[in-house]
């Protein structure tokens, strides 16, 4: 029998846990991410179906977009029905389809989950369905996981939202999903468990009564709220859950669109739509490498020429031809965390013709950000609301995820519950972590025959 | 670059947190230090400049390379051959061009001779892999010294003059071999229409398939054409713009549908902001817009060859928008599956090109054709798919 892992299956992030000599190891499955413990939910399939998963798929995703070929080709994707007052017609349905494409990015697989109408996609010659999505991602994951424990990975404890939708038979048909792709991955046995309780495991382990909890999740790409009763396994009890789809990436995106972008010549380009257009594509990661066309290329020569911002056009240039996109997202992510430490800290970039000097204080990311504040207080408010609780009912506030450690957010939230009822837990990794604790008993009740009983 | 909106925000950041300010102040002192430094770079390289160092260099350099260029002459046993005197123009000769082209941005160009044009003369055949009718082709007769505007659907446009376009052999009309102005994602080559006499008119319209318009002043048009955009013209998702018209504000613009509704207004009446002037039935869609000018009369063309012939007295101008338009088919005609495929402006003299769904391409002088009513299609012959009308130079209009 193999080894037991819990696997945190996020929407932006994963990772992947185990349990072992009364240790948690959270395993360094990326090493090319800035946390190695952490792999970018993003898969990317090659043309020729191989398949690469977190930051390996970002570089290679870039490394293949930059500079190269396309060729767009009609092609029939179907047909729409027209129904007038007393007449029905059909007509065909084309797209254009770039031929050379060499591969295809998928992010923010999770959020299929939660769609009733997404089924699947075609991805070059072969279809995947979405539980073949996830499959091919767990995959990898468990490939890596063996590589590195030198053992097989047979059995997986799975962390799940409370709720995937408000509709019962979707929130059903999702986990199916989910547990089917897992099976499909190559593990044998699969288990679920909610992932604010995981997030909360390492907090409830220290409870001697049950308590009311408010589990702040605030990772990369969704911020979810779960007011729980915890301190009995036996007896825990949900209120209420509730999220929004705004998180770190959100967050980078607004330093981009409001300090970055003036760099590359916003606000003095003007008149220019084909300029324009290419400025404002920069906050979308995903869409940049689609722009390095040799048309955006002689559209920048000319505006240089012309003397429209030519040092700022200069330098969307280089980000766009010069393969510097990765490191320039990576810089605006690295300048958001350093602004969590301290007060003020220096966006810097100086590579080939790209060289940007931004002093970023904390008061103006805060302001950057305020409308995602403001959203984020409200849900927060109604799902308090929902739980049919007061603010002063609630006995402690379990933060994880890497934007919770925003310090915004931890005043946010001692200002409404108190400052003595927030608790820090390894923001990270509390949910894998947790995940890891729950596949060891799981996979301890397996072996001896009997519930696992928490010291 | 530093203004005083950042400043305020430091300064804010400072009173909000103290213990910023000195972060602050080392962060800006290493900045100052930074620039200074390069300042001092490019003010040496400013001195050398002034003071021929670097001219001398870039002589050198010069010098380098001529040097090399000698020796590339001697390994390959002969002189270059480089251009010393500028080459002898040829006189240039105006002649007769018909484009081809469909929404995939392939445009064939074709040369013809005026004088021994005859009534019915095939001039070419587009070859094809494909039914001509799913490609939808247009054809345009225009001048070689024309300037020619490509007009995609996002509202992007592209000027190139259509000397510079490759010729075709009427032989050997092949879309594989056509040039191409490469559609970008999404995005389909609309129309293409001659611009350079954009300054003699006073305004362009702007049409969509939905019978949408909006007047543009030509002044504008220029700046539009320079920066390559004009804009989608249109309101609703489905819909697409298909057509640009040069006009002056006394002029009469008409919209004619594919199942025969006409709208007529003077130019003057039209939007500014893009309105629907026609209200078209949900299979029906614009197939031509123009202005009648001095011509003294209209050609409708079916896709079955019929050619039919108004005055434009006979035109009734709309009252407003929105209008559903003058039928120009009778009911029974149009439920029978009759469509209208092109229609111009004609006065004597005037010739027509058709292109018929099995690539043949031919000539008919409109005035015979209104003669005989119609041109040899039908069940036996493959229908028409489009139709533009020329006037033979030298010939008093």
């Amino acid at each position: 029998m193999g080894l037991h892992v819990g696997i945190d299956f996020g929407t932006s992030n994963s990772g992947v846990g185990i349990y072992q000599n009364n240790q948690v190891h959270i395993l360094p499955l990326d090493s090319q991410n800035i946390d190695p413990e952490v792999v970018k939910t993003i898969l990317y399939i090659t043309s020729d179906d191989r398949s690469f998963i977190g930051q390996e798929a970002v570089e290679l995703y870039y490394k293949h977009n930059i500079n190269r070929q396309r060729r767009f080709v009609k092609k029939w994707s179907g047909e729409i029905d027209y129904h007038g007052a007393d007449m029905h017609y059909v007509r065909d349905i084309y797209v254009y389809v770039d031929e050379l494409q060499p591969g295809r990015l998928m992010q923010f697989i999770k959020s299929a989950l939660r769609s009733e109408k997404y089924v699947g996609t075609q991805v070059f010659d072969r279809y995947y369905g979405l539980s073949d999505i996830i499959a091919t991602y767990l995959h990898a994951l468990k490939q890596r996981a063996e590589a590195l424990l030198q053992e097989e990975v047979s059995g997986v404890t799975l962390g799940r939202p409370v709720k995937f939708s408000q509709d019962a038979e979707l929130d059903r048909k999702a986990e199916a999903t989910l547990h089917q792709a897992a099976l499909e991955a190559g593990f044998s046995q699969v288990d679920f468990e909610l992932e604010p309780v995981a997030a909360a495991l390492y907090y409830e382990f220290s409870l001697h009564k049950p308590q009311n909890v408010l589990i702040f999740d605030f990772g990369g790409g969704t911020l979810d709220l779960t007011i729980m009763r915890l301190g009995d396994a036996h007896q825990r009890m949900v209120y209420a859950s509730g999220g929004i789809g705004v998180a770190g990436s959100d967050f980078d995106r607004a330093i981009i669109q409001k300090r970055m972008l003036p760099h590359f010549g916003q606000g003095f380009v003007q008149n220019n739509p084909e300029i324009l257009n290419l400025i404002h594509t920069i906050p979308d990661w995903a869409a940049l490498p689609e722009l390095s066309t040799p048309q955006a290329r002689v559209e920048l020569e000319r505006a240089i020429q012309a003397g429209q911002a030519p040092v700022r056009l200069k330098r969307l240039e280089s980000l766009i031809f010069n393969d510097l996109a990765f490191s320039f997202y990576n810089m605006v992510e690295s300048t958001k965390i350093q602004l969590s430490g301290r007060g003020a800290v220096v966006a810097r970039m100086k590579e080939k013709n790209l060289d940007i000097w931004e002093l970023y204080t904390r008061a103006q990311f805060e302001k950057d950000i305020q409308e995602h504040r403001e959203q984020i207080q409200r849900v927060l408010m109604d799902t308090v609301s929902a739980s049919g609780l007061k603010p002063g009912q609630i006995d402690a506030v379990v933060k994880t995820g890497g934007s919770s450690n925003i310090p915004v957010f931890s005043e946010m939230l001692g200002g409404i519950f108190g400052s003595d009822k927030v608790k820090s837990s390894d923001v990270f990794n509390s949910v894998t972590a947790g995940l890891a604790i729950k596949a060891h008993q799981y996979s301890w009740t397996v072996v001896a025959g009997k519930p696992f009983a928490i010291a | 670059m530093i203004n005083q909106n950042k400043i305020d925000e430091w300064i804010r950041e400072v009173e909000e947190r103290p213990a910023s300010a000195a972060l602050i102040i080392q962060y800006i002192a290493n900045r100052l230090s930074e620039l200074a430094s390069r300042e001092e770079e490019l003010a040496a390289q400013n001195i050398e400049l002034l003071n021929g160092r670097k001219v001398e260099e870039y002589e050198n350099r010069i010098a380098n390379l001529e040097y090399q260029l000698e020796l590339l002459k001697r390994q390959l046993g002969g002189e270059i051959i480089l251009p010393t005197e500028k080459p002898v123009l040829k006189p240039f000769v105006e002649t007769i061009n018909l484009l081809a082209y469909n929404p995939f941005g392939q445009v064939l160009r074709l040369e013809f001779n005026p004088t021994p044009l005859a009534h019915g003369m095939v001039i070419g055949r587009i070859n094809t892999n494909e039914a001509l009718v799913d490609i939808r082709p247009n054809i345009l007769v225009t001048s070689s010294n024309e300037e020619v505007l490509f007009l995609f659907d996002s509202g992007r446009t592209e000027g190139i003059p259509v000397s510079s376009l490759p010729i075709s052999s009427p032989d050997n009309l092949d879309w594989q071999q056509a040039y191409v102005q490469e559609p970008r994602l999404k995005e389909e080559l609309a129309a293409i229409h001659p611009i350079a006499r954009m300054s003699l008119f006073e305004t362009c319209v702007q049409t969509s398939r939905r019978g949408f318009v909006k007047k543009i002043k030509t002044s504008f048009l220029a700046t539009h054409v320079t920066e390559k955009y004009i804009g989608s013209g249109v309101k609703m998702p489905a819909d697409r713009t298909c057509s640009l018209t040069l006009a002056n504000k006394d002029d009469l613009y008409v919209l004619v549908s594919q199942e025969g509704y006409i709208f007529s207004m003077q130019v003057d009446r039209l939007p500014v902001a893009i309105e629907e002037v026609v209200h078209l039935g949900i299979t029906d869609h614009i197939v031509a817009a123009f202005v009648t000018g001095q011509k003294s009369s209209v050609i409708f063309i079916t896709q079955n060859g019929k050619a039919v012939n108004r005055d434009t007295s006979w035109l009734v101008q709309a009252g407003s928008f929105k209008s559903k338009g003058q039928p120009l088919l009778s009911k029974e005609r149009r439920e029978a599956g009759t469509r209208i495929v092109g229609v111009a402006p004609v006065s004597d003299g005037d010739w027509g090109v058709f292109l018929q769904s099995d690539g043949t391409l031919a000539v008919y002088n409109l005035h015979e054709l209104l003669a005989t009513g119609s041109i040899p299609t039908g069940n036996q012959n493959p229908p028409i798919l489009s139709f533009a009308s020329f006037h033979l130079p030298g010939i008093k209009k």
